[in-house]
């Protein structure tokens, strides 16, 4: 595998009163999608900002493209598309993505034919003359999105990636993101929605208050942290089932009624051996199944409930950046 | 440089696009046309006013007084003796508007110059004047003639003053009257103050705009937010140049053209009467260098302000001090058109946040030496310097921030911290 993209090393970052990033690590390799999961206010948004520059971390290192310099010195291979979504509500379409490209060093020539076939792709071929405030919000959030990969882009940044999207519209943003992926490009988004994280993220890092709990791709995290339960269902004959279920080497709990059993695994159990055992039993199994637990019941099980809730810090505070 | 390039072009070509810069180039000389011509409209017609003269003298100085009267175009005047009842029922009628005022003379006006009037209005310079000049005229004729002297010589003796005005600048009397030279301090005071007030706001709105819709923190991400500040405040100042330029050249082919469009309409002598001031290179240069000083000062102030509030109302109320700083400016003005050499004027014109309007007027004015500039010049681009500086570590806090408005030690934390 290549370098990684982005290599956050130690950062924190400070707000008056608060530690908003404490010492947080991680790496995002190259051409992965990479989910920064975590509750409202666990430092996803400040994490993203020093990563690009737009904030000064207090202390540690951001490193980009395996490269000296920061986020706005390669900001010409970076999208970003922020939290809180705005454009200039009274300039035109075309003009606001030229406007953009250009301060991504693209020049206005080919910025315009990169827009108008982007534009074309999302079904806004019609409105690219018309003034921003015009259209509609999920309109305005595909023109925004255009602006963020009309640089072509290598790294992709999203803010809360997902939100205030349409099924439609989070349809259209999803494929593209696939389809970047594909052609390589690497594309880091943060979000405290799991469905979406889970079904689209190779990597994810979660965290909360700042801290990393956990950072990997996301199959060894469900081994790691989830892979303990067991489904079985039985087809017809149960053996010897129930002396299986009450070895405590093997498993912590059982949930077994008639022809159907969960079971969580001990600690240091392997299923293989409750597998084995099942059969020697002599029980047929029509059914013997690793659940994987959701990401969502990972993330609560690890950030749990008090974490959720972020410190309560003021505008102030966080003007002090 | 790139990047600030877009950011000045954007700015820009998104002002230019918009009606009302072309509303403001188009009614710009007429909102300034009226500000000349109103006063003396509105103080030289202020329509006939009908009085009555109540006379009370034993002589014919009474009805002398009202025949002289009547016969200013201003004044239709009409005699009544006076009676125990007329002041209470004269009172009355200029209550119910039936005539404008009445003067009340005496024997005693002749001997001792007491007159009075009464009316709905006294504060008409014009009105005013007129009777102090006819009844003082009145009176000294009158007393002259008690004293044995020909009321024929009187008149004879009387001439008409007539003042001849002429600036000297760089030794030499210019050719410019003293008229002409108060009109052009006046009008560049007043379009110092409007166009330093007016883009500066720009500047502030352009930043709140940004800042408002979040768009910023794209920016931000994009180019250092020193840069974007420069692109956006050369932007909006070359919109001004650019309204500036329209202006000067539809000027020019107009006083090209004068006479022919004047000559068409019979109008041939109104290019005398309406003097149109002598604006030389230097004074064209003053006012450039002073307008773009004072632009650069005050759009940075106003950049800080748009930064550190996060809607229109807060950045109305935070924009105050600063607004005021011009205000001030503009209004001593009036001071440093009265006397353009007094110690006001000239600390006025090198403290840096009035001498963008404060010099320029000076200058049109009354001749100034070179080095008076240079010092004043020196001081506004250091004080440029500076409070760019400070205003863009303000600005760029001030930029990301969200919540309430910043107090004075917020401030002045952002600006050793940024």
């Amino acid at each position: 595998m290549s370098e990684p993209v982005v290599v956050v090393d130690r950062v924190t970052k400070r707000f008056a009163g608060h530690t908003a990033v404490d010492s947080l690590s991680l790496s995002v390799p190259s051409g992965t999608i990479y989910g920064l999961l975590g509750p409202n206010g666990a430092g996803k948004s400040t994490t993203i900002r020093m990563i690009l520059n737009i904030y000064v971390p207090d202390s540690g290192t951001v490193r980009l493209f395996s490269e000296q310099g920061s986020g706005r010195d390669h900001s010409a291979r970076i999208g970003y598309l922020p939290e809180e979504r705005g454009l200039y509500a009274k300039m035109r379409v075309l003009d606001v993505l030229l406007f953009l490209a250009e301060l991504k060093g693209v020049d206005r020539r080919s910025a315009r034919t990169r827009a108008l076939t982007w534009l074309e792709r999302l079904g806004l071929s019609d409105w690219c003359m018309r003034k921003v405030n015009e259209l509609s919000k999920g309109m305005q959030q595909k023109v925004q999105f255009i602006s963020t990969i009309l640089h072509d882009p290598d790294l992709l940044v999203m803010d809360e990636a997902f939100s205030g999207l349409d099924p439609v519209n989070s349809q259209v943003l999803k494929d593209t993101v696939l389809e970047l992926r594909a052609r390589g490009k690497t594309i880091l988004f943060s979000t405290h929605i799991m469905e979406q994280a889970e079904k689209v993220c190779d990597h994810v890092c979660i965290i909360a208050r700042g801290k990393k709990l956990v950072d990997g791709p996301l199959a060894g995290i469900k081994r790691t942290h989830g892979g303990r339960h067991l489904l079985i269902n039985f087809d017809g004959a149960r053996g010897n089932a129930d002396t299986v279920f009450a070895d405590r080497r093997l498993v912590a709990k059982a949930d077994a009624s008639g022809q159907f059993a969960e079971l969580e695994l001990a600690a240091q159990a392997d299923a293989q051996e409750i597998l084995r055992a099942l059969v020697t039993s002599g029980a047929r199994l029509s059914r013997f199944e690793l659940a994987e637990p959701s990401l969502n019941k990972i993330f609560i099980d690890l950030v749990g409930p008090e974490a959720a809730t972020a410190p309560a810090r003021t505008g102030a505070e966080v003007a002090s950046a | 440089m790139r990047k600030v390039l877009a950011v000045i072009r954007r700015e820009f070509v998104e002002r230019v696009r918009q009606r009302w810069f072309w509303v403001m180039v188009l009614l710009g000389p007429l909102f300034f046309g009226a500000v000349f011509i109103l006063p003396t409209l509105l103080t030289g017609r202020g329509g006939v006013k009908h009085i009555v003269v109540v006379d009370g003298t034993s002589s014919t100085f009474g009805a002398e007084l009202t025949t002289r009267l009547d016969r200013e175009s201003l004044f239709v005047a009409v005699r009544v003796p006076a009676g125990p009842r007329t002041i209470d029922s004269l009172t009355a009628a200029v209550d119910k508007k039936e005539i404008d005022g009445f003067l009340s003379v005496s024997d005693a006006s002749v001997d001792s110059g007491k007159v009075t009037y009464r009316a709905s209005n006294v504060s008409s310079f014009v009105t005013i004047g007129t009777l102090d000049h006819v009844i003082t005229e009145m009176v000294n004729a009158t007393r002259l003639e008690r004293e044995g002297v020909n009321p024929n010589l009187v008149a004879k003796a009387r001439i008409q003053i007539d003042l001849d005005t002429k600036k000297i600048s760089g030794g030499k009397a210019t050719g410019e009257s003293a008229a002409q030279s108060f009109s052009l301090a006046y009008f560049m005071g007043i379009i110092l103050y409007m166009a330093i007030l007016i883009y500066g706001i720009n500047v502030m709105s352009s930043v709140l705009e940004e800042k408002t819709t979040k768009i910023v923190e794209v920016l931000v991400s994009s180019l250092r937010p020193f840069q974007l500040l420069l692109g956006k405040v050369i932007g909006v100042g070359a919109v001004s140049i650019f309204q500036f330029l329209i202006w000067g050249l539809s000027a020019r082919l107009l006083m090209s053209q004068r006479r022919h469009l004047l000559g068409e309409r019979g109008l041939g002598d109104a290019g005398a009467v309406f003097q149109i001031p002598h604006v030389t290179a230097g004074t064209a240069a003053v006012f450039a260098a002073y307008f773009l000083g004072g632009f650069l000062l005050y759009s940075s102030m106003f950049a800080a302000v748009g930064a550190m509030s996060s809607n229109e109302q807060e950045a109305r109320q935070a924009q105050q001090p600063v607004t005021m700083l011009l205000i001030l400016s503009f209004i001593s003005m009036f001071a440093m058109l009265n006397d353009p050499g007094s110690t006001l004027s000239v600390t006025l014109s090198l403290i840096p946040f009035s001498s963008p309007i404060a010099m320029p007027v000076r200058w049109a004015a009354g001749s100034l030496p070179l080095s008076e500039v240079a010092l004043s010049l020196g001081i506004l681009f250091v004080s440029i310097v500076v409070v760019t500086w400070i205003a863009a570590r303000i600005y760029r806090v001030g930029i990301l921030m969200t919540g309430k408005r910043p107090n004075l030690k917020e401030l002045v934390r952002w600006v050793r911290t940024a």
